[in-house]
């Protein structure tokens, strides 16, 4: 009863936009695919919708193959990170379209989409047009559209991404309000997007994709504290994990000359080099630290995120209060021991500050 | 400096107007002469230099037994071509066009550029070269001398101006609108007819303007393809003016020939002022 | 996308299309290896005798060719100057900007043949008004029909009219379709509207250009409405086309085998020659 992916590869020129992707999602749970730009999240969910057909692999849904069955027949819904709507029809018009096409009786109609309207807060914006309504607006009435067909696949493709900063917080927590309350346990949610904030918002069982392939799968959770390489610990923070290249001694973790003591989960480690990632959250701004240069200092929101260097390597910390910096001014910061990941030479990750990874 | 330029341009713009319309004034003003003013001496202002008549336009309406021109028929064979033509080389040139636009086709080296170039190259076409193959084609299937052989050649001239406009605007039309009607529960056919053209009127207009002035325009396939049965309207004017030139009918019916196109220049300029040709005429 | 609708949605059109040119283009082929004239009314087979024939005992064709070139290249130069002139001036504010619009467009949606009409009594070289007119501040009446070189000009006159507007459409579509920030940028920096033009329009309008002039190269090419009222052909041959001469051979003199000769040769070099000319134009025009 579950929407299984075997093998699936799509290569439609040179580069792979799916590369060997296997999954297995049941009904009743949120998948979040987190990637970035161009890794083939759209390709993704366009396989599943019945937009693209891969080169190669299988596709079942409640035990049919679902790659015999056209788009129009499989009952997805869809909602893509442009504000898709019909232009020429109306808030009301479009989102019965879908009821209309598969021939509902009014009255079912008329609840189905009363309800999808209360749920995204579109109610008395019927008659409104398309084009009169915000970016955030749209975006609302795109997934009532697709909330009120009660499709069995949602599938949302960075839903998110083009509104602004403030109307992004907010319609997140409605989407998490929406996702525990407006569905059923019959349907599949699977939601894609780049901002690691969002993937661990939303708790649910997460893909890494890069590239076309799956990195790594597992709850946000896992993700978050146990990276499996050196990729994935990059495209689950924002900023990217810091990547420091240095050795592990009996007492010290060196990098750029600088020292650190060794931590305690860090004690049976064996004695070589490696790879250091720590978030830029933990590292911190310390009369007491090590001294670097500022490249950059970039204010986004209440955070600052300052653009560092030493030596060859190059670090981003982010403070958690707005500053303001020079370019080229020297600053000292200190380095949480007890945050680093550590990867072996081939870039997976051998310990973690959150238990023990066997890499 | 400015100022200078201020004044070469709106010299250059008044100069360009009096250009255009110095030739549309003469013939209204030929259109009310009669022999006397045309040839004695040459005439511009009415009442003033000459004597109005309305004889020339009179006779546009008499049967030609009556002494008449009767451009009354050749006006509504020169629509119905028009109209035909391209009616349905916008719907074959619309569907063709949404095909290059959204689907990929392979078949050997052919791509979608190719067959949207072969549609659109058959303007290189100089008419003279279809003409005479066109002449016995059309005389092997009995269609020479008749409004429908007329409206087959004219789809060769306006099909590639429908497939060059539509898929350009087609090209604009983001493809998930399209995809969403898809996934909403649309077959490819009910997504273009649902979703698609309601929102492709713009597009359907300029593509449609084009095809009908070029439709009306076209005098050559008209006056080596017809002779007596038919005849459109440009090749009964320029007949009038091999006989013995009488201006004044001449003038009206040239004008009368011409008027329903300049509306189309109105409609022209309101989609280029509100942006909606810009795209579709790159 | 890629389902097996397509070929529903692509297949009449290019079908239809196919259908209605392929008997023409083959049966010219065939045809321009036929003797077939008044005398001989049939397809025989004489090889490539034609071809011979044009391409050793036919000046008038090839000097009706080149007239041809002279005639549609300078007057796409011409409407190309102008019309970029006139979209110009009424691309941004000026007043009756709308008004300006109209009346530009206007002779584009005129009938050539019709207009050319009116434009031979309008140059009539006793009755018409351009000579009466320069009569009265003391120029001698000009031959605008009758004079082998001033002939040709009347015809260039005639078709800068009539197609200029069409040159003036594409390049205010293509004005109108601009993006706003290099000319911000350009403002900012203070550049004088010579310079703007130099820096800023004309390299952005460098694509739009070169579509409009192959545009128009294309049409030119097929000048034959304007010659055939307003001089046909003459003085002479003076303003004799390849067109027009290609109809003269084949449906007056009904040389039907050797006009089908000259058509396939004439569609040829039109080919060839419009395809260098896109790619003279693109690498003139498009640097970088």
């Amino acid at each position: 009863m579950n929407l299984i992916g075997k093998n699936i590869t799509y290569k439609p020129d040179t580069q792979f936009h799916l590369n060997d992707v296997s999954f297995d999602f049941k009904k009743g749970n949120l998948y979040t695919i987190l990637g970035r730009t161009l890794s083939g999240k759209t390709t993704f969910l366009k396989t599943i919708a019945g937009l693209l057909n891969p080169d190669t692999g299988e596709l079942f849904f409640e035990d049919k193959d679902f790659s015999k069955i056209p788009v129009w027949e499989r009952n997805v819904a869809m909602v893509y990170q442009q504000f898709i709507n019909y232009p020429h029809l109306n808030v009301y018009e479009n989102i019965i379209f879908p009821l209309k096409q598969r021939k509902l009786s009014e009255e079912q109609i008329k609840m189905d989409v009363e309800d999808a309207l209360k749920t995204v807060g579109l109610v008395g914006f019927e008659n409104r047009k398309i084009q009169e309504l915000s970016g955030g607006q749209q975006q609302r009435v795109a997934l009532a559209r697709s909330l009120a067909k009660k499709a069995k696949i949602l599938l949302l493709d960075e839903p998110l991404v083009n509104l602004d900063y403030k109307l992004r917080e907010q319609l997140r927590e409605e989407f998490k309000r929406i996702f525990s309350e407006g569905l059923s346990q019959d349907t599949i949610l699977i939601y894609s997007t780049t901002d690691p904030q969002e993937v661990m918002e939303l708790n649910g069982e997460v893909i890494v994709l890069h590239e076309g392939k799956v990195l790594q799968k597992g709850d946000a959770k896992e993700i978050f504290e146990n990276p499996k390489n050196l990729k994935v610990a990059e495209i689950s923070n924002d900023p990217p994990m810091n990547i420091l290249t240095g050795s592990k001694s009996s007492d010290k973790l060196t990098f750029e000359n600088i020292s650190i003591n060794l931590p305690a989960y860090l004690k049976d480690l064996k004695s070589q080099n490696y790879y250091f990632g720590i978030r830029a959250s933990e590292i911190k701004l310390d009369k007491e630290g090590e001294e670097f240069e500022i490249e950059l200092a970039e204010i986004s929101g209440s955070e600052t995120l300052l653009h560092l260097k030493k030596g060859n390597s190059k670090v981003i910390a982010l403070i958690e209060e707005v500053m303001n910096f020079k370019i080229h001014e020297k600053v000292k910061v200190k380095f949480n021991e007890n945050k680093f990941y550590v990867f072996n030479n081939n870039e997976e990750l051998v310990s973690s500050p959150y238990g023990s990874h066997n890499g | 400096m400015h100022k200078l330029y201020t004044f070469l341009k709106y010299t250059f713009i008044t100069l360009w107007t009096v250009f255009i319309v110095a030739p549309f004034l003469w013939a209204i003003s030929t259109s009310f002469k009669d022999f006397q003013s045309v040839n004695s001496k040459v005439t511009y202002i009415p009442w003033l230099d000459f004597e109005p008549t309305l004889e020339g336009w009179r006779v546009l309406v008499k049967s030609p037994a009556r002494g008449g021109v009767d451009i009354v028929e050749p006006y509504f064979n020169s629509i119905f071509v028009t109209c035909t033509a391209s009616l349905i080389s916008i719907i074959l040139g619309t569907l063709a066009a949404y095909a290059l636009s959204r689907f990929t086709f392979k078949a050997g080296f052919v791509r979608n550029n190719d067959i949207t170039f072969f549609f659109i190259s058959q303007r290189i076409m100089p008419p003279i070269v279809l003409s005479i193959p066109f002449f016995i084609f059309l005389s092997t299937i009995g269609l020479l001398d008749s409004l429908l052989g007329l409206v087959v050649v004219y789809i060769v001239l306006l099909m590639p101006i429908a497939v060059w406009i539509m898929v350009d605007f087609f090209n604009r039309v983001p493809k998930e609108l399209d995809e969403t009607a898809l996934i909403d529960g649309c077959n490819p056919y009910q997504a273009f007819y649902k979703v698609v053209l309601p929102n492709s009127i713009p597009g359907l207009i300029v593509a449609g303007m084009f095809c009908i002035i070029f439709g009306w325009i076209d005098f050559f396939f008209a006056f080596i393809l017809t002779f007596t049965e038919v005849q459109l309207l440009p090749v009964k004017v320029v007949a009038l003016n091999s006989s013995i030139t009488p201006w004044w009918s001449l003038s009206a019916s040239a004008l009368i020939s011409v008027a329903p196109l300049i509306i189309v220049a109105f409609v022209v300029e309101r989609y280029l002022s509100k942006g909606n040709l810009s795209g579709a005429l790159k | 996308m890629n389902f097996k609708h397509k070929f529903v949605f692509l297949f009449p059109g290019l079908f239809v299309l196919i259908g209605i040119l392929i008997f023409p283009i083959i049966f010219t082929i065939r045809l321009s290896l036929s003797g077939w004239n008044s005398y001989t009314p049939e397809m025989n087979f004489i090889g490539i005798t034609n071809y011979i024939r044009l391409f050793t005992d036919d000046p008038r064709f090839w000097e009706s060719f080149f007239r041809l070139s002279f005639l549609s290249v300078t007057t796409v130069i011409l409407q190309y100057v102008i019309g970029f002139a006139l979209a110009l001036m009424v691309w941004r504010e000026i007043k009756f900007k709308r008004f300006f619009r109209v009346i530009f467009l206007i002779p584009m949606m005129t009938t050539p043949v019709i207009m050319t009409v009116i434009w031979r009594t309008f140059f009539h070289e006793s009755l018409g008004p351009v000579n009466d007119l320069l009569g009265n501040i003391g120029i001698k009446p000009i031959l605008w029909l009758s004079d082998p070189v001033i002939a040709k000009f009347t015809v260039i006159i005639v078709e800068v009219w009539q197609w200029t507007p069409f040159m003036f459409l594409l390049l205010l579509a293509g004005l109108l379709s601009l993006p706003k920030e290099p000319f911000l940028a350009a403002a900012i920096d203070g550049a004088s509207p010579f310079r703007k033009f130099v820096y800023v329009t004309f390299p952005l309008m460098a694509p739009i250009s070169i579509g409009a002039i192959i545009i128009r190269l294309i049409e030119a090419s097929k000048i034959m409405d304007t010659v055939f009222v307003l001089t046909s052909g003459g003085p002479g041959t003076a303003t004799e086309t390849s067109s027009f001469y290609i109809y003269i051979k084949g449906l007056r003199e009904f040389q039907m085998g050797y006009a089908a000769t000259l058509s396939f040769t004439y569609l040829v070099i039109m080919i060839i020659s419009l395809t260098i000319i896109a790619k003279v134009l693109t690498k003139l025009m498009i640097k970088e």
